[in-house]
């Protein structure tokens, strides 16, 4: 059978991938380890995204809330907007709305930091310092998007939950108290936990994806613009696939 | 290497923050959930738990006090509800408590009610079992609801047979709904009153020819000699005199319901509204509609005798004749404008 | 094949020194595409070999192969008395920290400042060393290449020549006894380019390295060079030193010097 040209290389890339991939968990967790380097890039990606995806956080709260207070105006449930509010960003916006923002920023970064070390010859240049630039480069990364998403989805959701309960004030009065006590009267761990837990597969997939494309990027500046890109894509499109398998996961588990 | 120390802090302070709210949010979620604190077991058997489930909550006279840890089915007829109960509930808990399964709000989460009873009995020990009560379950209130619908059904359906009859009663409805009434009413009342002039040409006539007989002047004089024919035929003018009168009686009867359903008209009351108002003035339209039907019935029927009667017949061949002239000249002066 | 038949005996006849890299019957390629085939080739100490070819007659891949970072086919590669091809990880560390690379695009961590790109290979290769050692050997490599004021730029505010005088300082902080130069000049205006070359004979100088010099600049070879190889179409063509060259008659050769 002759597949096409795309078809190949879909093929490929997803082989080399997964190649990639194994190489992370086969060297990633044996010395020597690079922990100057894992807490620099924890910083990075994790303390330097905080005013985005806070912002980002703090908007998606306000918004949903001010969008959700008519609808639920009509069924007369107004006052269940801070748990219907808070369900929906514990539970699903929170978590991908944010790894999404964090793949724009971080993965993008990644791709094009590793990819224009990799055409500058950066990483050759690595390699012959004694440095294993797999373990100095990627496995930092990777640790770190993985660790630090996490991290920023709870602060994001946190952020989120503030902006709504300032939504709710916008057009009724409920004080700080009875808004935050009904938004976790309405979570269950159940609710947190699949959410909490997914988004360390979201920030592997971000760091993952970044690592892999920055290091086989092509020659030349355009390979670095597309390993940037394509590393945004498809983390991006990773993120909903993993958010998908997740949600059967967690339902057949009976977790929902 | 002071700015990487300085970062590090940063990101430390970072990453404790994110920990602190995760687990602020686990102990949130979990004050409910009793995973933190301690907490006693007491048990309750239910022959039906209207869709009770292991994390319902508890409450003792409306305060929150735990969660449902397990709903075991213990036989066909039997489910055991365990309750896991703050242990500082403990001294308020009787043992003849009663425990009840309810429902938060109308559409909310099914919970176990436990209601105190006054009577002082000593406080509960762990692993109790309390007495329950049956409690009116959404579906028993939807099967009276549901009665109570299918009473509702029959009476409607009675309300509506009911209307349906007012409805399919046409002769009412054409009156009610007729905004030509006042004037069919004001043409009849034209026609009856034609009608008693022709009554009075008729009359006159009959008085000429009566003359005429009793006299013994023409044809019929010398015919007629016979003086009973005319004391009938007087007879029959006295009934058409008498019938006349009563046109008229009717007449003026019709022109008063004219005159106020005109009346209602022009207020835009309309007469449906003024007839079902007044139920009375229906009950009136109708008798006088009822009469003047049979007056001009009975006129009716006089006229035909009179016009079948072959002494008359020549007369009012005359008459029609003036009838379709003077109908001509009205079509006239009708079409003319 | 008459090339390959004379470059053999070429070869035995200058090793009355030491070699320090040797390599035999190299053979790489990349996918289908053949790009070493039977190289041979010697360095010894103290030497200064440049190695000439067009874009894409191997050169490049030679010395990564030389430094471990490509692996070949086939062949050996003697590097200061070891097979780097047989070489585990640890050991070819400790290879490389004799062997100093400077790379085309100079390579350096755009992250960091100069002066953490100096201490980069310092700390990689030798964990003890002390703040001041550490501190005292940045400042004498970038006094070497003159540019000690410097030391706390990124190096993205350098000129090209600035950059290319960090990243040799970087490669030579190490003491290496070997230093490959992959195209040290191309890429810089002729008078930047020829300051590099004098301060790469300067400084081959002044630390005694051997040196394998990969350009197709002409000037940076006569400067630097004491011999020069010819490669074409991943075989050694002809090698001599610059002026045997420069007189060939060969039309390959000449085509270098014009």
């Amino acid at each position: 059978m002759v597949l096409s040209k795309t078809w190949q290389n879909f093929f490929r890339e997803t082989g080399e991938m997964s190649r990639f991939t194994w190489r992370f968990f086969a060297h990633g967790f044996k010395p020597r380890y690079e922990f100057a380097e894992f807490f620099r890039q924890c910083f990075l990606i994790g303390y330097k995204s905080l005013p985005l995806i806070g912002l980002t956080g703090f908007i998606l709260g306000l918004v949903l809330t001010l969008q959700l207070r008519p609808s639920l105006i009509d069924y007369g449930v107004e006052s269940q907007l801070p748990a219907m509010v808070g369900i929906a960003i514990v539970r699903e916006i929170g978590p991908v709305i944010t790894a999404l923002i964090f793949a724009g920023k971080i993965g993008s970064s990644i791709g094009a930091e590793l990819g224009s070390m990799k055409v500058t010859e950066q990483i050759d240049a690595m390699e012959v310092s004694g440095t294993n630039p797999f373990k100095y480069l990627v496995v930092t990364r990777v640790l770190a998007a993985t660790l630090m998403l996490p991290v920023l989805v709870i602060l994001s959701d946190g952020i989120s939950l503030y902006g709504s309960y300032l939504g709710v004030n916008i057009r009724g009065i409920t004080s700080f108290n009875l808004f935050f006590k009904q938004v976790f009267d309405a979570l269950s761990f159940s609710d947190l936990s699949p959410a909490f837990i997914k988004t360390f597969f979201f920030g592997f997939a971000v760091g993952m994806i970044g690592c892999y494309k920055g290091y086989n990027s092509q020659k030349g500046t355009e390979g670095v613009g597309r390993s940037a890109n394509s590393a945004v894509v498809v983390s991006s499109l990773l993120i909903f696939i993993i958010d998908l398998v997740v949600v059967q996961v967690t339902d057949i588990l009976g977790l929902n | 290497m002071a700015k990487r120390t300085f970062n590090n802090i940063k990101l430390g302070i970072f990453v404790l923050a994110g920990l602190v709210l995760l687990i602020f949010a686990l102990y949130m979620i979990g004050r409910d959930a009793n995973l933190f604190g301690s907490n006693f077991v007491l048990k309750a058997r239910f022959e039906n738990v209207q869709g009770l489930t292991a994390g319902n909550n508890i409450r003792y006279a409306g305060i929150q006090v735990g969660t449902v840890r397990r709903v075991k089915i213990l036989n066909d007829t039997l489910i055991e509800v365990t309750l896991l109960i703050e242990e500082r509930m403990k001294p308020f808990i009787h043992k003849n408590d009663i425990v009840s399964i309810g429902t938060d709000g109308l559409m909310g989460n099914k919970l176990i009610n436990i209601v105190p009873a006054k009577d002082g009995s000593p406080p509960v020990k762990e692993d109790d079992i309390l007495a329950t009560k049956k409690t009116v379950g959404t579906e028993e209130m939807m099967e009276t609801l549901n009665k109570t619908n299918l009473n509702l059904v029959l009476i409607s359906e009675d309300i509506k047979n009911t209307i349906r009859r007012i409805n399919s009663s046409n002769a009412l409805w054409k009156i009610l709904d007729e905004p030509t009434l006042p004037d069919n009413l004001r043409t009849s009342m034209a026609n009856i009153q034609k009608t008693t002039a022709e009554a009075n040409e008729v009359v006159i006539g009959l008085h000429s020819i009566i003359n005429d007989v009793k006299n013994g002047k023409g044809s019929l004089g010398a015919i007629l000699t016979d003086t009973s024919i005319a004391s009938n035929l007087n007879d029959a003018v006295a009934k058409i005199q008498r019938v006349g009168d009563n046109a008229n009686q009717l007449a003026d009867e019709l022109t008063n319901l004219t005159r106020q359903v005109k009346q209602d008209v022009n207020n835009g009351k309309g007469t449906v509204n003024a007839l079902l108002k007044d139920s009375s003035l229906v009950i009136k339209l109708n008798s006088s509609l009822v009469n003047i039907e049979q007056g001009t019935a009975g006129f009716n029927q006089v006229m035909e005798a009179l016009k079948h009667n072959f002494l008359l017949r020549g007369y009012f061949r005359k008459l029609e004749k003036e009838k379709k002239k003077e109908e001509a000249s009205i079509n006239k002066t009708v079409s003319m404008p | 094949m008459q090339a390959e038949q004379e470059t053999i005996p070429f070869i035995q006849r200058v090793t009355a020194q030491q070699p320090v890299i040797s390599i035999h019957h190299l053979y790489k390629s990349f996918g289908t595409n053949a790009v070493l085939i039977d190289l041979n080739f010697l360095l010894n100490k103290g030497e200064n070999v440049a190695v000439l070819g067009k874009s894409g007659s191997g050169k490049s891949v030679m010395i990564k192969c030389i430094i471990g970072l490509l692996r070949p086919d086939s062949g050996e590669i003697n590097v200061l008395g070891k097979e780097v091809t047989t070489l585990n990880q640890e050991e070819l560390d400790r290879i490389r920290v004799r062997v100093g690379f400077l790379f085309q695009s100079n390579a350096l961590y755009d992250s960091m400042t100069v002066r953490e790109n100096l201490e980069f290979p310092l700390r990689r290769h030798w964990i003890q060393i002390t703040p001041a050692e550490s501190n005292e050997k940045v400042m004498d490599a970038l006094t070497n290449v003159g540019l000690a004021h410097t030391v706390d730029m990124m190096p993205a505010e350098l000129s090209g020549g600035m950059r290319k005088r960090i990243a040799l300082a970087r490669t030579l902080i190490l003491n290496p006894d070997i230093m490959l130069y992959d195209e040290p000049t191309t890429g810089l205006d002729p008078i930047t380019g020829r300051e590099i070359s004098q301060l790469m004979a300067e400084l081959g100088e002044k630390y005694n390295t051997s040196s394998v010099i990969i350009s197709h600049d002409m000037n940076c070879i006569r400067t630097t060079a004491d011999r020069v190889v010819m490669l074409i179409d991943g075989r050694c063509y002809t090698e001599g030193k610059y002026e045997e060259l420069k007189k060939s008659n060969d039309p390959n050769v000449k085509q270098f010097f014009e």
